[in-house]
C-alpha cells in the first residue's frame, strides 16, 4: 500500500474506516469477476491497483464514498489503458469504454490474455492486433433498397363479371355438365 | 417471361440467361384436368350412391343439405386420395420434376451470394443458434461456405429474449470464428410480423444477394442441400422460388413421433401427386425454401387488405400469397420434393399443435379475400382454396354430423319408416343397411388408400424400408397412427370449428403458453383444455344412444376421441411413451434409424447444453440485469444499437420510439432506484433501445453505493462476487 495508507490512525485506511474500503474492494473485485478475470493473483494485483488510486483521492474528496472513488478510478484506469492499446482517437469516455470492453471480449482476454489486461505496454503483437480488430459487425454494409407494395385488385364483383376470364372455365363447365348428367341419371332411375 | 430480369447485380456476378423449361400450357392444363377430374369423377359416383340412400329414406330439406355437405367433404377426401394415387404411380415412373429437368449438379455457383435468414420472434434462443450451427458446420464441409451469409433476424419483443439472443449470437460467432459470416439484427418494431421482418432484411441487405433461403426457428438444412438449391436456381433462371419438403425430426413425445412418422411415410407420395398437377406453379410454405431476391423484392411486398380484421389488414399467412404473386409475375415456383436434407420440428403435444393451428387458421381464412384478386394464376387460387378448406372442412364435418343427427331425431320423432322405396340400388341388390355400409366402406377406402399405397411404395424400396425399421414395423406404425388419428380427428374438428367461428366473428381465442411438466402436458392443463371436448362427447353420445342404439355404434369413433381427450392429450405428450414406442420399433423414421450428421450434431450439442443447465428458463429480468451489469453484454448491446443508428430507417424508428428523450433518463433513474418490477415491458424496451443511456446505466449501477440502489440490483451485483 502507498504512503498515504500507512500513516492512518488505527482502524482506518486513507482516512476512512476499513469497513468502507472493504465494501469498495468487494465492488471492484465483483467487476473484475464480471470481466471474467479469474486468476486470483492477477485479480488481487488489479484490485489493489485500483484501490490505491482511489485512496490517493480519498483525502481530497471526503464527501464521496470509497466505493464511488474506487469504481471511478477503475473506470479511468480502464479508459487510459484502452486508449493506449487501441490507439483510440479522443472520444467520449463511454464510447471508449464500450469499444474497449467489446475488444476485450472479441480478443478473448478472459481466455488467452488475462495477464496482459491493464498491464503497461509493450504488449504482444497478436494481442494488440486482436484488440484493435475487435469491432463488432452485426451486419455487412447496408445496401438500402426500397420495396413497394403492389396494389392487389380484390374486387370480387369485378372478377365475377368477367366469367370468361376465369381460369379453367372450360374444365369447370365440363364438371358442371358431368354433375347435370348425374342428376339426370338419378332422376331417370328414381321415377 | 418473367416481368423482371434475374439479378444482374455486379456484386454477385452475371446472372444466367433465361431459358424457359415450363410445360406448354395445354399439357399443363391436361395434368390439372386429369387430376381434378379424377377427384370429381370419384366424388360424383359416390355422391350418387349417397343421394340414392337419401332417396330411399325420403327426400327432405335436411337431406338436401346433407347431400350438399357430403359432396363438398367427399371431394376434399377424394382430392387427398388422388394425391396419394397419382403420387404412388408417379414414384414408380420417375415423373417430371425440377431436379431431373436439367443437369443442375454441374452448375457453377462461383460468384453467387446467398443469404440464409432465420426470422425469429421470442423463440428458444439456444435451439435457434444450435440449429444454425448445425447448418453452418454442414455447409462448411461442402467447401462453399464463403458463398453464404447467415442472418438471425430478430423480431423479439421480450427484453430478456433480446439480450439472450445477442449473448448466444456472440458465443456462436466466437466458437465458429464466424464474425462477418453470421450476423444478428433486431428490428426496432415488429410491424407486419414475419413478412415485415423479411422485408426489412431485403430493404437493408437484400441487394447484396442473388438468393435468400428462409429458415424457421427450428429448421436445419444440410449444406449439400443448400448448395444444390443454389445450383438449381442457377440452372433454372425462370424459377423464382424452390420449396423443399422439410422432414419432421427430433420429436420425443408420442404425439410428436406419430406426426413425424406420418410425415415421413406419407409425404413422399402426396407431394409427388401435388407436383404432378402443380409443376412450376407450386406453393411456398414460408420456410426451407430458396427465393430469387430480385423477383421477390419486385413482386412480393404485400399490400394491406382493405377492411377490418379478421379479413382486412395485414396478410397473416403471407407465404401462399407471396408464391401467388411470384406466379402472377410469370416466375415459376417449384417443389424440390426429392431433395433430402431439409428438416423442421413439429409440436410435441396436441395442445401445442392446436395452438399453431389457431394461428394458421386465421391466416388461411383471410385468403378468402385474396383468392379473388385479379391477375392471380388459376393454380394459385387452387392452392389458396385448399388452404381455406383445410380449416373450413372441420365446421362442415360438424354441420354434416349434426344435420344427420337432426334427421335421425326427426325420423324418430315423427315415427316415419326408415326405408321407403327401392330405387337405384336394386341394380346392386343391397338392403338399406348394406347400402349405408357400402358408402361407409368406400369413404374409409378413400381415406385409407393413400396410407396403404405409401406402405406398398415402401415395400418396393429396400433402402427406405430399412430406414423405417422394416416393413412390419412401418405397417404396425401405420395402423397405430391410423387409430390415433381416428381419436384425434374429432378433436381437430371441434378445435378448428371454434377457430373458424372465432375468426369469422373477429373474436380472438385467448391462448397462453400451455403448462408443461418435465415430461409433457400437466393433467390440470389437459383438463383445462379438454373439459369441453369431453363434455360434448358425453352429451352427444348419450343423446344418440337414446335416439338410436344402432346409430350410436356408428358414432363411437367420433365420440371416443372426445371422451378420452384428457388422458389422450396427457399420455401422447409423454416423452417416456415416445421412447417406449421407439424401443418397440413403432413410428421409426429414417432420421431416427440413421441420424444424418447435422441432426446428430444438433442433438449431441443440445444434450450437453441441457446437462449444463443452459436450456433451463432464466429468471425474470435476467436479460435486463445482464445488459446493465455485465460489461461484455452491455458492450455488445450498445455496439449493436450504435450500428443500428447508421441505418436511416432504424434511426427514425428509434426516434419514434422515444429514444434520446429526457423521459428515458427518468426511467433509468427509476430503474436503478426501484428495480425492474416497477417498469412496464415497453419502458424496459425503451431503455434498452437507447445506446446513450445504457453505458451510463452500466456505470451508475456499479458506481452508486448499494444503499441508493433497489434491493434487486444489490442481489444481482452480489451474484458476481465469488
Amino acid at each position: 500500500m502507498s504512503e498515504t495508507a500507512r500513516i492512518d490512525a488505527p482502524g482506518q485506511l486513507a482516512g476512512r474506516p476499513l469497513e468502507e474500503w472493504n465494501g469498495a474492494y468487494s465492488k471492484v473485485e465483483s467487476y473484475f469477476h464480471a470481466l471474467r478475470v479469474l486468476n486470483k493473483v492477477l485479480l488481487g494485483q488489479l484490485v489493489a491497483l485500483v484501490l490505491e488510486r482511489a485512496m490517493q483521492r480519498s483525502a481530497s474528496e471526503p464527501l464521496r464514498s470509497a466505493t464511488e472513488l474506487a469504481v471511478e478510478e477503475m473506470d479511468r484506469l480502464f479508459n487510459e489503458w484502452f486508449a493506449q492499446v487501441l490507439q483510440a482517437p479522443p472520444s467520449g469516455a463511454e464510447m471508449l469504454s464500450t469499444r474497449g470492453r467489446m475488444a476485450l471480449l472479441l480478443a478473448d482476454m478472459p481466455g488467452r490474455w488475462q495477464d496482459q489486461f491493464l498491464r503497461p505496454g509493450p504488449w504482444p503483437d497478436e494481442f494488440v492486433l486482436a484488440m484493435r480488430d475487435g469491432y463488432l459487425r452485426a451486419g455487412p454494409n447496408f445496401q438500402l433498397a426500397q420495396m413497394t407494395p403492389r396494389p392487389l385488385d380484390l374486387g370480387p364483383i369485378a372478377t365475377l363479371t368477367h366469367w370468361s376470364g376465369l381460369p379453367y372455365v372450360k374444365m369447370t363447365m365440363s364438371w358442371a355438365l358431368f354433375g347435370l348428367l348425374l342428376v339426370l341419371i338419378f332422376y331417370v332411375t328414381h321415377q | 417471361m418473367p416481368s423482371v430480369p434475374p439479378n444482374s447485380n455486379p456484386a454477385t456476378g452475371p446472372a444466367p440467361s433465361l431459358v424457359m423449361s415450363q410445360l406448354p400450357r395445354v399439357r399443363r392444363g391436361w395434368r390439372v384436368f386429369l387430376f381434378y377430374s379424377s377427384a370429381v369423377l370419384l366424388t360424383g359416383l359416390v355422391s350418387m350412391l349417397f343421394a340414392d340412400l337419401l332417396w330411399r329414406t325420403g327426400w327432405s330439406p335436411s337431406g338436401v343439405i346433407l347431400l350438399c355437405l357430403f359432396i363438398v367433404l367427399f371431394f376434399l377426401i377424394a382430392m387427398g386420395c388422388m394425391h396419394g394415387v397419382f403420387g404412388f404411380v408417379l414414384r414408380l415412373t420417375n415423373d417430371r420434376r425440377l431436379t431431373n429437368l436439367r443437369d443442375y449438379l454441374s452448375q457453377s455457383i462461383e460468384g453467387v451470394s446467398t443469404a440464409l435468414v432465420f426470422p425469429i420472434h421470442n423463440e428458444a434462443v439456444v435451439r435457434v443458434c444450435e440449429g444454425l450451427r448445425a447448418t453452418y458446420e454442414s455447409l462448411e464441409k461442402t467447401g462453399c461456405l464463403e458463398r453464404f451469409d447467415f442472418y438471425i433476424l430478430s423480431d423479439s419483443t421480450d427484453p430478456d429474449k433480446w439480450v439472450e439472443e445477442e449473448q448466444r449470437w456472440i458465443e456462436l460467432v466466437q466458437s465458429l470464428d464466424a464474425l462477418g459470416r453470421i450476423y444478428y439484427r433486431r428490428r426496432v418494431s415488429n410491424e407486419e410480423k414475419k413478412s415485415g421482418n423479411i422485408r426489412d432484411f431485403l430493404s437493408t441487405w437484400g441487394s447484396r444477394y442473388r438468393y435468400f433461403v428462409v429458415f424457421d426457428a427450428d429448421s436445419v438444412m444440410r449444406g449439400e442441400t443448400l448448395v444444390n438449391l443454389v445450383k438449381l436456381m442457377e440452372a433454372h433462371p425462370q424459377a423464382g422460388l424452390v420449396q423443399t419438403v422439410p422432414a419432421l425430426v427430433n420429436a420425443e413425445s408420442l404425439f410428436g413421433r406419430i406426426q413425424q412418422f406420418a410425415n415421413r411415410l406419407y409425404a413422399p407420395i402426396f407431394i409427388t401427386g401435388l407436383n404432378f398437377w402443380a409443376q412450376g406453379f407450386g406453393n411456398y410454405w414460408g420456410h426451407n425454401a430458396i427465393i430469387r431476391t430480385e423477383a421477390f423484392m419486385q413482386n412480393c411486398d404485400l399490400p394491406q387488405l382493405p377492411g377490418r380484421k379478421p379479413f382486412g389488414g395485414q396478410i397473416l399467412s403471407h407465404d401462399f400469397v407471396e408464391a401467388a404473386l411470384l406466379l402472377k409475375a410469370n416466375w415459376e415456383v417449384w417443389m424440390a420434393y426429392d431433395l433430402e436434407g431439409s428438416y423442421e420440428e413439429a409440436p410435441e403435444t396436441m395442445v401445442e399443435n392446436a395452438r399453431r393451428d389457431r394461428r394458421w387458421c386465421q391466416g388461411n381464412m383471410q385468403h378468402f379475400m385474396v383468392i379473388w384478386a385479379k391477375g392471380l394464376r388459376g393454380l394459385s387460387r387452387l392452392h389458396l382454396a385448399q388452404g381455406i378448406f383445410g380449416y373450413l372442412a372441420s365446421p362442415l364435418w360438424l354441420f354434416f354430423l349434426l344435420t344427420f343427427n337432426w334427421m335421425l331425431w326427426f325420423e324418430g320423432h315423427t315415427g316415419l319408416s326408415k326405408i321407403t322405396v327401392h330405387a337405384f340400388t336394386p341394380f346392386l341388390s343391397v338392403t338399406g343397411t348394406e347400402h349405408a355400409f357400402l358408402i361407409f366402406v368406400i369413404c374409409m377406402a378413400v381415406l385409407f388408400l393413400p396410407k396403404v399405397l405409401a406402405l406398398v411404395d415402401l415395400a418396393f424400396d429396400p433402402e427406405r424400408r430399412r430406414a423405417f425399421g422394416g416393413l412390419a414395423n412401418a405397417a404396425g406404425g401405420a395402423v397405430a397412427e391410423t387409430a390415433f388419428s381416428a381419436l384425434h380427428a374429432p378433436l381437430q374438428m371441434l378445435w378448428h370449428s371454434k377457430f373458424v367461428a372465432a375468426t369469422l366473428l373477429a373474436t380472438g381465442v385467448q391462448w397462453g403458453p400451455p403448462k408443461r411438466t418435465a415430461d409433457g402436458i400437466a393433467w390440470s392443463e389437459a383438463v383445462r383444455q379438454h373439459w369441453a371436448h369431453t363434455l360434448v362427447g358425453l352429451i352427444w353420445g348419450v343423446a344418440i344412444w337414446r335416439l338410436d342404439r344402432l346409430t350410436f355404434w356408428w358414432f363411437v369413433p367420433v365420440m371416443a376421441g372426445m371422451v378420452v381427450s384428457i388422458p389422450l392429450s396427457v399420455l401422447t405428450s409423454r416423452a417416456k411413451l415416445g421412447q417406449e414406442a421407439r424401443r418397440s420399433g413403432l413410428f421409426l423414421t429414417p432420421e431416427e434409424t440413421t441420424p444424418p450428421l447435422e441432426l446428430a450434431a444438433l442433438r449431441a450439442r443440445m444434450a450437453i447444453l441441457e446437462e449444463e443447465g443452459q436450456i433451463a428458463p432464466r429468471p425474470p429480468d435476467s436479460g435486463l440485469a445482464d445488459v446493465v451489469l455485465d460489461p461484455y453484454v452491455n458492450a455488445i448491446h450498445v455496439s449493436l444499437l450504435r450500428e443500428k443508428r447508421q441505418n436511416p430507417a432504424y434511426a427514425r424508428a428509434l426516434s419514434d420510439l422515444g429514444v434520446g428523450q429526457p423521459r428515458v433518463q427518468a426511467l433509468c433513474e427509476k430503474l436503478l432506484a426501484e428495480g425492474p418490477a416497477e417498469l412496464r415491458r415497453e419502458e424496459k424496451l425503451l431503455i434498452m433501445s437507447d445506446a446513450d443511456q445504457l453505458p451510463w446505466l452500466h456505470r451508475q449501477a456499479w458506481l452508486r453505493p448499494s444503499a441508493t440502489l433497489a434491493r434487486w440490483w444489490q442481489t444481482q451485483i452480489r451474484q458476481y462476487a465469488r
